[in-house]
């Protein structure tokens, strides 16, 4: 058989096993102790079926049974996509290898496409990170929810000033610091809201949090960017790992096999990129980065929990510190007092053996009295 | 060249249809198991001391009169202890009350937010201390054996170089020793080479409290990405119709995801004492202010490792011959992973003869 014909032959296979799949989890949901709503066999919309199906399926097991079953879903869904992947691969590749073009230097062409396409993502990505207006924009946009109350707070306020200042994303959080400033030193005082009064500490807080919120989202890309870069080199080294079998007279004769190959080559791209400088570098910094946000992000909700009057995070932790510190002291005296006890204890022992060896105790008016 | 993809359509079909059928019958299979099916722990034991989360277990001994010195476990405070006890036929525990020994386990609990301010102090020289006191009392003995697993055995060295006197014999068990070694990628990531990059511990533990379960477990098994999230389940895959492999294979992912959070102050000084700072070999570490010295660990040490172990890599565990100061030391190797310590049938064989015989040996 030709090699494009079997191309084509295993993609019509990949199909079938794919509507075999969906049928399969068909039946497993028909079965379900809950009846699902069902709608035609669309790819993703069985994918997101199937794993609600899945929870049905697994409402009353154990913790550890649902999650299990929930990879073993994901692993089938993983084997489909790297198939359909490779099937692609494969019938595109077919009609060059029989052309007679070299297919090493066409699979590198190909590994090098998608390399492209990998990388895509994150370059683009990183390229937004330096448009701060478009930052500022989605940061304002993550604060909303949040803020809703506090700008519907400022919606009902005379003459409608509110709206100028919620108006516009694009007008920028300093426009609105500006403007709070004005409007605290005269109608907003007069207001006596607590509310309001504490929006301009909370623009601060806004502001200050842009700047580590910038920082976290430029390390998370950067950090995927990495990850991308080791995604299309592990395809470069899989395409290599082909190469070699093909020089070697070996055969991929089976799907356990192909994903095997494929698993081999990418956990050792992976775990030698996880040991590199580089990688480490991203990695830390993106935790850093995230962790230096998520302190300005309680400083920002803590500032909300106070103008509600609720009890912040590091009120409740500064109370159970207090609680903490009484708990060692308490363990500490008590252990005092057992030590303090034992301690009189063996005087007491001691005591009575020493006035029974010495017989019956002296009559303390006796003039024999050692301490008379 | 010849082209090296040699995959037919019809027997793609045949193994796409059987890899498609076992998944659906395996979670089919999975969601008839009910939580008695996946009990994990069960050789008998009984509380006898508990102090805030912290639970002390003696396991009913198995032969009618015990080795006379008892052993403490001390286990890590990452994941669960009942590691040592995963299942009847995997359990380092019962094998060691077979062979006639006396048992006891420290069950660290699972730290809530209150108890993010406890510190290696309140582990060591509180709980660890008066576990080891109660013991002590309840055989009328001045010293007992230790038995420290992970970070464990960290801490159980620690607690030896302190209390030497309440200490009969150490067995430390795929222990970190040395934190600065280049083949563990767990150090590599943690900052532990001077002047590399890091995690800033401090900004960690002050944004979180308690370091979350899931932020460990996500750093062990990102060191092994596609084996421990993609293949393992592709060999489940092939074991779903076997109850008792099934079984196995769900109590031990019941053991990898039951992870604990982590008190903030005492994973601070862990990092950035024992990882980052290397300060344990260089006898920098302080516990409660008091200083640790592992020359002052002259007991007889037992020191059992993985050769294949890749979250406490062996050149870690080893280099405790360099520090320890006792006369009597004793290094044992097994070709296993650090899970494999555990589960591995061979290992259970050999691991616990190991340690009654060494034991057994200095009454």
């Amino acid at each position: 058989m030709r090699l494009s014909e079997q191309a084509e032959d295993l993609a019509k296979a990949l199909t079938e096993a794919q509507k075999k799949m969906w049928e399969s989890w068909f039946d497993l949901m028909r079965a379900a102790p809950v009846s699902l709503p069902l709608s035609p066999p669309v790819a993703d919309q069985w994918r997101e079926m199937a794993l609600q199906g899945l929870k049905t399926w697994t409402a009353e097991s154990e913790q550890v049974v649902k999650d299990v079953a929930e990879r073993l879903a994901t692993t089938q869904d993983v084997v489909m996509r790297f198939l359909d992947l490779s099937v692609s691969a494969w019938k595109a590749m077919a009609p060059q290898i029989e052309s007679g073009e070299d297919w090493q230097t066409w699979a590198k062409n190909y590994a090098d496409h998608l390399r492209q396409q990998f990388l895509q993502f994150p370059q683009g990505a990183t390229q937004a990170a330096q448009d701060t207006d478009e930052l500022q924009r989605l940061y304002l946009e993550e604060w909303q929810k949040l803020v809703q109350p506090w700008v519907e707070s400022l919606r009902r306020v005379p003459w409608q000033v509110g709206q100028a200042a919620t108006g516009d994303g694009s007008a920028g959080i300093k426009l609105t610091n500006l403007y709070w400033d004005a409007y605290e030193r005269t109608f907003g005082r007069l207001l006596e809201s607590p509310s309001l009064g504490h929006t301009r500490e909370l623009t601060q807080d806004l502001l200050k949090g842009f700047d580590a919120w910038v920082d976290s989202r430029r390390a998370i890309l950067e950090y995927q960017s990495g990850l991308a870069e080791a995604w299309a080199e592990a395809l470069e080294q899989f395409v290599r790992k082909l190469v070699s079998l093909a020089e070697k007279g070996e055969k991929i004769q089976s799907l356990v096999q192909l994903l095997n190959l494929w698993i081999d080559v990418i956990e050792g791209v992976f775990t030698t990129r996880f040991r590199s400088e580089e990688y480490i570098e991203k990695q830390s910094r993106l935790v850093n980065t995230v962790m230096a946000y998520r302190l300005i992000e309680r400083e920002i909700v803590e500032a909300f929990l106070k103008t509600s009057h609720l009890p912040s995070r590091s009120e409740v932790d500064e109370a159970y510190r207090r609680i903490y510190e009484l708990r060692r002291e308490v363990k500490e005296l008590k252990k005092s007092l057992r030590d303090l006890k034992a301690e009189l204890s063996d005087q007491s022992k001691k005591g009575s053996h020493a006035a029974q060896s010495n017989g019956p105790p002296p009559d303390s008016h006796s003039k024999d009295h050692p301490h008379d | 060249m010849p082209f090296p993809l040699h995959l037919s359509p019809e027997e793609t079909l045949r193994e796409l249809t059987e890899l498609n059928r076992k998944v659906a019958t395996g979670i089919d299979n999975l969601s008839r198991l009910r939580e008695e099916d996946l009990q994990v722990g069960v050789t008998p034991k009984e509380e006898v001391y508990r102090e805030d989360n912290v639970v002390l277990y003696r396991y009913t001994p198995m032969v009618e009169r015990p080795f006379p010195i008892p052993v403490l476990i001390v286990y890590a405070l990452v994941n669960r202890p009942y590691m040592v006890d995963l299942q009847e036929d995997r359990s380092v525990v019962r094998n060691l009350l077979k062979l006639g020994l006396d048992v006891y386990l420290i069950d660290w609990g699972y730290p809530s937010r209150g108890d993010c301010w406890l510190t290696l102090d309140d582990y060591i020289n509180g709980y660890l201390n008066n576990c080891v006191d109660n013991v002590r009392a309840r055989h009328g003995l001045d010293r007992i054996n230790l038995l420290g697993i992970c970070q464990g055995g960290t801490f159980s060295l620690c607690y030896a170089a302190l209390y030497q006197e309440k200490v009969k014999n150490l067995i430390t068990m795929v222990a970190p020793v040395d934190f600065q070694v280049k083949d563990g990628l767990l150090n590599l990531w943690v900052g532990c080479s001077p002047g590399s990059p890091g995690m800033d511990v401090d900004l960690l533990v002050n944004a979180l409290g308690n370091i979350p379960g899931e932020f460990m477990n996500f750093g062990f098994l990102l060191m092994k990405p596609f084996e421990l999230g993609l293949r393992k389940y592709l060999d489940l895959i092939e074991i779903l119709d076997d109850d008792k492999k099934l079984l196995n294979f769900l109590r031990m992912e019941k053991w990898i995801f039951d992870s604990p959070d982590q008190a903030g102050e005492a994973y601070r000084q862990f990092m950035k004492d024992f990882y980052q700072g290397n300060k344990l070999i260089k006898g920098e570490v302080k516990i409660g202010g008091k200083p640790v010295d592992l020359r002052e660990v002259r007991v007889p040490v037992l020191n059992v490792y993985a050769e294949q172990d890749h979250l406490v890599p062996p050149a870690s565990s080893v280099a405790l011959v360099r520090y320890v100061g006792s006369a009597d030391y004793t290094v044992k190797a097994f070709p296993v992973g650090h899970i494999g310590m555990y589960v591995s049938g061979k290992v259970q064989q050999d691991l616990p003869p190991t340690i009654a015989n060494w034991l057994k040996e200095r009454p």
